[in-house]
């Protein structure tokens, strides 16, 4: 599809350790279209940043193996580029948002010289241009005199305007693809509003293709447009935000949208998917998910699912999903 | 606020050298014999009012014949002239003229040990920690864990006997009668490459594997940093992270170390210095210790605890620059 701006066929990720290997991604594919703002939710653990790592191909191999059969961004196939050509396109083409902004910036260099770098890897501008458009990319995502507070270093600003850097420094060069690593995990709730906002603003101007990662869905639920659910390493349903949320089909993602508390509904109470997810090196046989799973059955526990379409953008990995495919919805 | 954490760090400085000039002055005072006995102790054929007159005289001369508090309050007065006092030694030369003979031959070999450490001790460290795993890596561990376990005065005689009196390539001990005569300028520097080398090559062992270690380390352990990911995600060149963001980082505690190293580089001269007859500070220090002369060995410990409490300050200073994080507070 000419209109596919990340195009990713079964990534896996293994990280070999002594006593074994722990199989952190297993064989996801995704496809992102342009302008459209996709979110990859799952608990703790599940794979989601080494994921978005691999597909910026940013994981030190050693120790990760990866292995992709298709990467592709826009017109560009990253399957196999070595490393000196992935350079020219990381910051210019597709951009990371790390999770804790005060870790993610370089304590001794000032911010407004940290987006300056990205200016000047990837266009030819001099160093005055550069922070001409430095202090432009702050205005944009609402930094406050952002002509000082360039020169501030990160430990001077608070953590809103932490974040908001981190945001400025992947818009910069316009990429292709965003990839957003629960952006607002660190923040209070209020600033947590505050820079969605600008991450969706920012992506809406420029018609920029995201990846927005979070842990909980209710983080997603003003943003994306296709959720993929992740669990234990592998993709287990795909659906649009709207349809996701008035019927989800998959088990875990039931208990997923449970656990989020709304406001309006308190029929039901607080819901917690009991237990925990299965230590990345001692996976169950059989569905991933069955010792939490209250619809799981003998099969279950034999036999992986496959990731199977229903309708015709939905796609499930579940023996006893919540509707049968052959269930027609008005 | 950046200058009240430099006055504070001044002031600090100022006090422990206050602390530390008092009791050097109060433990050699613990002692309960009489001083003058001690350095005349008493000959036969002499009569009991004689031997008095000798002692009163010592203890004038010494300036024993005053009470403790009043010595001590003549002692900072000296020190606020810069007067450490007289050496016991024929010719009463004083203390800070000893001193001042034997600093500079002292100061060639630490300040070059600690380029030549500091120089390479980065390179291999950078080294180790890049090629991470590999030999180079593997080569560092090895040759760290026998450096230790070789004592610094050993590795300088198999230096000073292979290199010195086998290979004949480097002189293996110098003439004493050069105390006089240091030359500044091109001299010390021809110094460095022909008596200085040996002594310098055993100081400079331990410093360079030890600042390797710390480099490695450090360098690996800001390699896994959340900014250096981001630098990278801004698809800066490897060498380019490396150097603008890996290293500015890992240097920071390389440069605690430093501060601590430099005060015990003069001391840890002092077995080297014996073995290469290096008549430096190291060995006026055991010479005065060996003839008990008191107010010398006062002289050089209070020299080089000042010594050691600067270079630490310093450190600490230059902390401000390269770590602006430390303007907000005492954070480390
Ligand atoms: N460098 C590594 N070496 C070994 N295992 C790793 C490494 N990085 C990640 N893992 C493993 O990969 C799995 C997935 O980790 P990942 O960080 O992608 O989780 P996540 O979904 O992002 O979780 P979180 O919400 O906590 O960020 C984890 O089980 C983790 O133990
Ligand atoms: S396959 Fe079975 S165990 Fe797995 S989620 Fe579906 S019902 Fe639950
Ligand atoms: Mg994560």
């Amino acid at each position: 599809m000419a209109d596919t701006v990340l195009e990713v066929r079964n990534l896996k990720v293994a990280f070999p350790c002594s006593g074994g290997v722990i199989r952190a991604v297993e064989g996801i594919d995704l496809d992102i279209h342009r302008g459209e703002c996709a979110a990859l939710v799952g608990e703790s653990g599940c794979g989601k940043s080494v994921s978005a790592l691999a597909i910026m191909k940013l994981l030190n191999t050693p120790p990760a193996v990866c292995r992709a059969d298709k990467l592709q961004l826009d017109d560009l196939d990253l399957t196999h580029l070595p490393d000196r050509q992935m350079e020219r396109i990381r910051g210019k083409h597709m951009a990371m948002i790390f999770q804790d902004a005060m870790t993610a910036l370089n304590p001794v260099m000032t911010v407004g010289k940290q987006i300056d770098e990205i200016y000047l890897r990837h266009s030819r501008l001099s160093r005055r241009e550069a922070r001409q458009r430095t202090i432009k990319a702050l205005e944009l995502v609402g930094v406050p005199e952002a002509r000082s507070r360039a020169n501030s270093y990160p430990h001077q600003l608070s953590g809103g305007m932490r974040q908001r850097v981190l945001i400025a420094l992947a818009f910069a060069c316009v990429p292709k693809l965003i990839i957003a690593d629960e952006p607002t995990t660190a923040l209070d709730v209020t600033i947590q509003a505050q820079v969605l906002d600008v991450l969706k603003n920012m992506q809406q101007v420029h018609g920029v293709s995201a990846l927005l990662i979070a842990h909980d869905l209710s983080v997603v639920a003003n943003m994306a447009d296709t959720v993929y659910v992740m669990y234990s390493g592998k993709i287990v349903e795909r659906a649009a935000m709207q349809e996701l949320f008035v019927e989800p089909l998959h088990p875990y993602t039931h208990g997923l949208l449970a656990s989020v508390p709304r406001i309006s509904d308190d029929r039901q109470p607080f819901v917690q998917i009991p237990d925990a997810v299965p230590h990345p090196m001692r996976k169950p046989t059989g569905c991933y998910f069955h010792p939490r799973c209250p619809r799981s059955s003998d099969q279950c526990q034999q036999r992986m699912p496959r990731l199977e379409s229903l309708d015709h953008e939905r796609e499930v990995r579940c023996w006893h999903p919540l509707r049968q495919p052959h269930e027609v919805r008005s | 606020m950046k200058r009240s954490y430099v006055i504070k760090r001044i002031v600090y400085a100022v006090f422990i050298f206050f602390v530390v000039l008092t009791l050097n002055f109060f433990i050699p005072r613990i002692g309960v014999q009489d001083p003058a006995e001690r350095y005349y102790p008493p000959q036969g054929g002499m009569s009991t009012i004689e031997y008095e007159i000798i002692k009163q005289f010592t203890r004038e001369q010494y300036g024993f014949d005053v009470s403790t508090f009043q010595q001590y309050v003549r002692y900072l007065q000296g020190l606020l002239r810069l007067d450490l006092g007289t050496s016991l030694r024929s010719g009463s030369p004083k203390v800070t003229t000893l001193i001042a003979q034997r600093l500079p031959w002292t100061l060639v070999l630490s300040v070059s040990t600690l380029v030549i450490s500091l120089v390479i001790g980065l390179l291999c460290g950078t080294l180790a920690a890049w090629k991470r795993g590999r030999w180079q890596d593997t080569l560092l561990l090895n040759a760290s864990t026998i450096s230790v376990a070789l004592p610094s005065f050993f590795i300088a005689l198999m230096l000073s006997f292979y290199l010195g009196f086998r290979l004949e390539l480097f002189p293996a001990y110098t003439n004493p009668n050069m105390v006089a005569q240091f030359d500044w300028g091109w001299g010390a520097i021809r110094m460095v490459f022909t008596n200085a080398a040996l002594p310098i090559m055993s100081m400079s062992l331990g410093g360079i594997i030890g600042y390797s270690q710390i480099t490695r380390n450090s360098v690996i352990a800001v390699t896994n940093e959340d900014y250096v990911i981001t630098a990278r995600a801004k698809g800066l060149p490897q060498a380019t992270v490396l150097y603008k963001h890996v290293l500015r980082n890992a240097l920071l505690p390389l440069a605690t170390s430093i501060g601590m190293n430099i005060g015990g580089l003069i001391g840890g001269a002092i077995i080297i210095e014996q073995v290469f007859n290096w008549q430096g500070m190291g060995t006026l220090f055991l010479e005065a210790n060996s003839t008990k002369d008191y107010p010398l060995m006062m002289g050089i410990m209070l020299f080089l605890s000042a010594f050691a409490i600067l270079a630490n300050l310093v450190t600490e200073l230059l902390y401000v620059i390269l770590d602006p994080r430390v303007t907000v507070g005492d954070k480390r």
